[in-house]
């Protein structure tokens, strides 16, 4: 008999009517690590790890809505923690709207990956080796730690696919009426959303990782990835332009290709919004970045694009009118936002065009990504000698009528996410002083609210883009593209110090654009913390607003610090999804550097991580559904993130009671014996008001009980050093993380023991320059920590 | 009825009175416990930290959150103001057993002011939804409508500005303790 392979079917010659189908076939499996305990769990398998993290950081709740109107029983008024007709309490309602947002963040990632799998598949068939070159060889972290399979062709994610899909289903149950009643199990639930979408990202990212040969550790990758074009000045609106937005890049790749095979690289613009131009970066090396999310609205209505194309997740739902308004075609591309547009997908790409480029149609949707490469370059070429004499942007006359016709009503005000006075502004713009509507544009989230309530009919988004034009097309800024996963020998090198604290942290700036004040924020807390020789890896529209401010020199912070995993790296790691390799990152240190299995084994690696990696992810400006649950995932991983102000939207924050010592008791895994330890980190999950607040707060979060002395002398130094430059005053807590002398930075110790003399009551040895009593603790080099009691090692 | 700063912020059948400088210093002298929240937009004009300090000047402590405490280092104020994050604070007030700024309990009382809208917003939600027993009273005294205080100001715009200091200066007046 011929081999056999999966999916074959075959005949046996002498039974009529019989057929049989094979199925999987299973191989014999490479011995790689033992099997840990909990190989694709289940949603009560890692329930105790959950109740241990809930427990020390209990679930806050800050509702959005006092009701609930899921069920004909309602609307339900739930105030003050009244339970609805349901039987269910204030709490556990927003459990379970916090669950419902990690489902729809998981399966926006997971349909995502699964979409983009059916596509590679096709485009490049099931053996595609997931082989990212010499310095790899721990190539899907968390799907080795989560699945216990290490995959090693793109067609073994599907196993994961289907894992994750059917765990969705689960978890989409309990949020049913008559289910799931307790806060405390809709978090373990969400904690697990929030895993298994962090496994969803990894798997997406490997996948278009390996089809298309993006930056991996083969030459060019990681580090020496190279710099892009950043900003709505970059791109040159002199030559047809495709603006693609959305996260999943096959359609925006096989423009990069028709380009490329056509020769008309340098004759057509290819530049991008959001996640899909990180990832066109990877895949096209002339492609731009046009803005983040959180300039959308902006980009379309200035009209710098002859065609747009979308794909999916976090594009405006009025996509079709804004293009409509400025003339630029719109091609759909997935089956999740085709905006009631025809599907053309299997017609003659020269009708489609001849279409688009008539405006017989304002848009077409075409399911198959290697169609839209042709249709989208030729609709652009012939848009832009039609597009050329429009003028988009408002007239000094029209900005002036406007700004005069405001009544300064303040309805604007009250429809804007931000409260910005626009009237205000109007009414100076009115005087001749136009800074303050031009300094809008940065601070405006870009929503358009505003206009629909405006009494006058004013187009506000239109006058903040007039008044800013002269800035705006100077934005040219400078980014690293996604370099992809942290290599196993960067890990050998800075594992250590990680560990022992002698580099400070890990700080993550993540996710969107929904920022306090403004995009320079994002800059700020990178350049801060890289000045400080932490690690700061970035990904999605952080990454991006990052990159569009420069230094008084002129350079951007990508240009000024090294792209390596390593103390002052600035590394784009890329778009949403390639923000797993930053869980990654951490878990290989767990694994490479102190030898810890993988497979199957999330407790003990995420007990590891809780207790002894100092990473902090930063999510500045979180809006969307997928924010909430990559946070999610990253908290059941034992990594706190701190949070912008408009997060506490999201309802839910994990907090601990740095007051409450019986929260802080860890056990000491070589004897078993149990410790009072500081409260580091502190939090799983917080807002801060502004980033003069966040800054020390994420340098707070960065302390570990496994910190060396000269480790923790570090991080008490910028913790202290942070709070001086931005709250002008010591933290109040600052003795809490003292554990002896040593821990104190050497150049203020003196100082800094006197203090604790004189403010906390401390016993100090002046002569021995000891402390003799005061701290929590006191410094142990052998203290091992867990909150696992299973990997006590010899009980005492 | 008032209209949120933040438009759809309607939380549901619960949402806060509108009331005069006069009544909030009222329910301030008649507190037993009172906490002065204060946030970073009190930082935008001294007058706003010399309320803040007068209010505090009646034995009544301060939280400082944001990056408020500036104002206060800046003006040599520390006698009884204390940085805290506002959302770790708040989580705290909902907590009975909680000892306090000065380790003698938890509030009654609490008075927001200068604090970014919708953060502020999110946290009197907690306090109106979870602080119930005992019952911590929370109102808002800045230039917005807070439908999640149990008492709030209308909303003031920036060109009535005076006419909102002028509301403080009667606040701080009415303040007896």
């Amino acid at each position: 008999m011929d081999e056999l392979k999966n999916g074959d079917l075959f005949s046996i010659a002498d039974l009529k009517n019989v057929r049989i189908s094979i199925g999987k076939i299973a191989e014999e499996e490479e011995e790689w690590e033992p099997m840990g305990p909990h190989p694709m769990p289940r949603i009560a398998t890692l329930r105790d790890w959950d109740f241990k993290l809930l427990n020390r950081y209990k679930p806050f709740y800050a509702p959005v809505c006092d009701m609930c109107c899921l069920c004909t029983y309602g609307k339900c008024d739930l105030t003050g923690n009244k339970k609805g007709a349901c039987g269910i309490k204030m709490d556990a309602q927003q459990g379970r709207i916090v669950l419902l947002a990690c489902l729809v963040g998981c399966s926006a990632h997971c349909g995502h990956g699964r979409h983009l799998l059916h596509d590679m598949i096709k485009k490049f068939g099931r053996d595609v080796p997931i082989d990212f070159g010499p310095e790899v060889d721990v190539e899907a972290p968390l799907t080795r730690l989560i699945c216990g399979i290490k995959p090693k062709t793109i067609a073994d994610f599907e196993q994961v696919f289907d894992y994750i899909e059917e765990q969705i289903v689960q978890l989409a149950d309990a949020l049913h009426t008559g289910q799931e009643g307790s806060y405390m199990d809709f978090e373990s639930k969400a904690l697990h959303m929030g895993m298994l979408d962090s496994l969803n990202k990894e798997a997406a990212d490997i996948i278009q990782i390996a089809c298309y040969g993006m930056p991996s550790s083969h030459e060019g990758g990681g580090p020496d990835v190279p710099l892009v074009d950043v900003g709505i000045g970059t791109i040159d609106t002199d030559k047809p332009v495709i603006i693609v937005i959305g996260h999943n890049v096959p359609p925006a790749a096989d423009i990069g290709d028709y380009l490329t095979e056509n020769g008309l690289e340098d004759k057509v613009e290819l530049g991008g919004i959001c996640c899909t131009s990180i990832d066109t970066t990877r895949v096209y090396k002339k492609a731009k970045i046009a803005s983040a999310l959180g300039r959308q609205l902006r980009v379309i209505r200035a009209g710098i694009a002859d065609v747009i194309v979308i794909d999916e997740q976090c594009i405006r739902a009025d996509i079709l009118e804004l293009c409509q308004k400025v003339h630029s075609p719109l091609i759909a591309t997935n089956d999740k936002a085709m905006h009631g547009l025809v599907d053309r997908t299997d017609d003659d790409p020269d009708k489609i065009v001849d279409d688009l480029a008539n405006e017989r149609v304002p848009g077409v949707v075409i399911l198959d990504p290697e169609q839209v490469g042709e249709v989208a370059v030729k609709t652009a070429i012939q848009m832009d000698k039609k597009r050329r004499k429009l003028r988009l942007i408002l007239s000094d006359e029209e900005f002036k009528f406007y700004v005069n016709e405001c009544i300064e009503c303040g309805n604007c005000t009250l429809a804007c996410p931000a409260g910005l006075h626009i009237g205000e502004a109007n009414q100076s713009a009115a005087t001749g002083t136009v800074k303050p509507l031009a300094d809008f544009f940065d601070l405006c989230v870009g929503c358009g609210r505003c206009e629909q309530v405006c009494k006058k009919h004013i187009p506000i988004v239109d006058v903040i883009t007039k008044a800013a034009y002269p800035q705006l097309k100077e934005e040219k800024g400078r980014m690293r593209i996604g370099r992809g996963p942290v290599w196993d020998s960067e890990i050998r090198e800075v594992g250590a110090p990680i560990v022992l604290g002698t580099i400070p942290g890990i700080i993550a700036p993540i996710g969107c654009g929904n920022y306090p004040n403004g995009t320079k924020d994002a800059w700020l807390i990178v350049k801060e913390f890289a000045e400080r020789n932490y690690i700061v890896t970035l990904t999605g529209c952080m990454a991006i607003d990052a990159g569009i401010w420069k230094d008084k020199e002129g350079k951007t912070l990508y240009e000024r610090h090294h792209g390596r995993f390593g103390a002052g790296g600035v590394l784009n790691i890329g778009s949403c999804v390639s923000n797993a390799h930053i869980h990654d990152a951490a878990i290989k240190v767990a694994s490479i550097f102190a030898g810890r299995n993988l497979r199957g084994n999330y407790e003990e690696i995420a007990d590891y991580i809780l207790s002894r990696v100092g990473a902090c992810g930063v999510a500045w400006g979180a809006m969307s559904q997928k924010a909430a649950s990559i946070a999610t995932g990253f908290n059941r991983l034992g990594i706190p993130a701190v949070v912008g102000p408009h997060s506490a939207k999201y309802r839910r924050a994990f907090l601990g009671r740095a007051d409450l010592k019986e929260d802080w008791k860890l056990i000491d895994a070589s004897d078993g014996s149990e410790i009072y330890i500081e409260p580091g980190p502190q939090h799983l999950l917080v807002a801060c008001e502004t980033v003069e607040e966040a800054l020390p707060m994420i340098a707070k979060l960065c302390f570990r009980p496994s910190d060396t002395d000269r480790g923790r002398s570090g991080k008490l130094t910028h913790y202290i050093d942070l709070n001086l430059k931005y709250l002008n005053t010591y933290p109040p807590d600052w003795h809490l993380f003292v554990r002896t002398a040593s821990d104190l930075p050497i150049a203020t110790r003196n100082a800094l023991l006197k203090k604790l003399e004189d403010e906390q009551g401390w016993e100090i040895d002046w002569k021995m320059k000891k402390i003799t009593e005061g701290p929590i603790r006191g410094y142990d080099p052998s203290f091992n920590p867990t909150n696992l009691e299973r990997l006590i090692r010899k009980k005492r | 009825m008032e209209i949120p700063f933040d438009v759809a912020n309607i939380p549901g059948p619960e949402m806060g009175e509108v009331v005069s400088p006069e009544v909030i210093g009222s329910y301030i002298s008649n507190a037993e416990r009172p906490l002065l929240v204060v946030g970073s937009e009190i930082l935008r004009d001294d007058f706003f930290i010399e309320i803040a300090i007068e209010i505090g000047k009646n034995g009544i402590p301060i939280a400082a959150t944001g990056h408020s405490i500036r104002g206060f280092v800046d003006t040599e104020y520390a006698d009884n103001v204390t940085y805290y994050n506002l959302h770790d604070l708040t989580n705290c007030l909902r907590d009975p057993n909680w000892a306090g700024l000065d380790g003698k309990g938890n509030y009654d009382f609490v008075i927001f002011f200068g604090i970014l809208y919708y953060y502020a917003s999110q946290m009197l939600s907690c306090i109106k939804n979870f602080a119930t027993d005992p019952l911590i009273r929370a109102v808002s005294i800045d230039r917005y409508y807070h439908p999640n205080a149990r008492m709030s100001f209308s909303n003031i715009s920036p060109r009535r500005e005076e006419e909102y200091k002028d509301m403080l200066k009667r606040l701080v007046k009415s303040i007896r303790r």
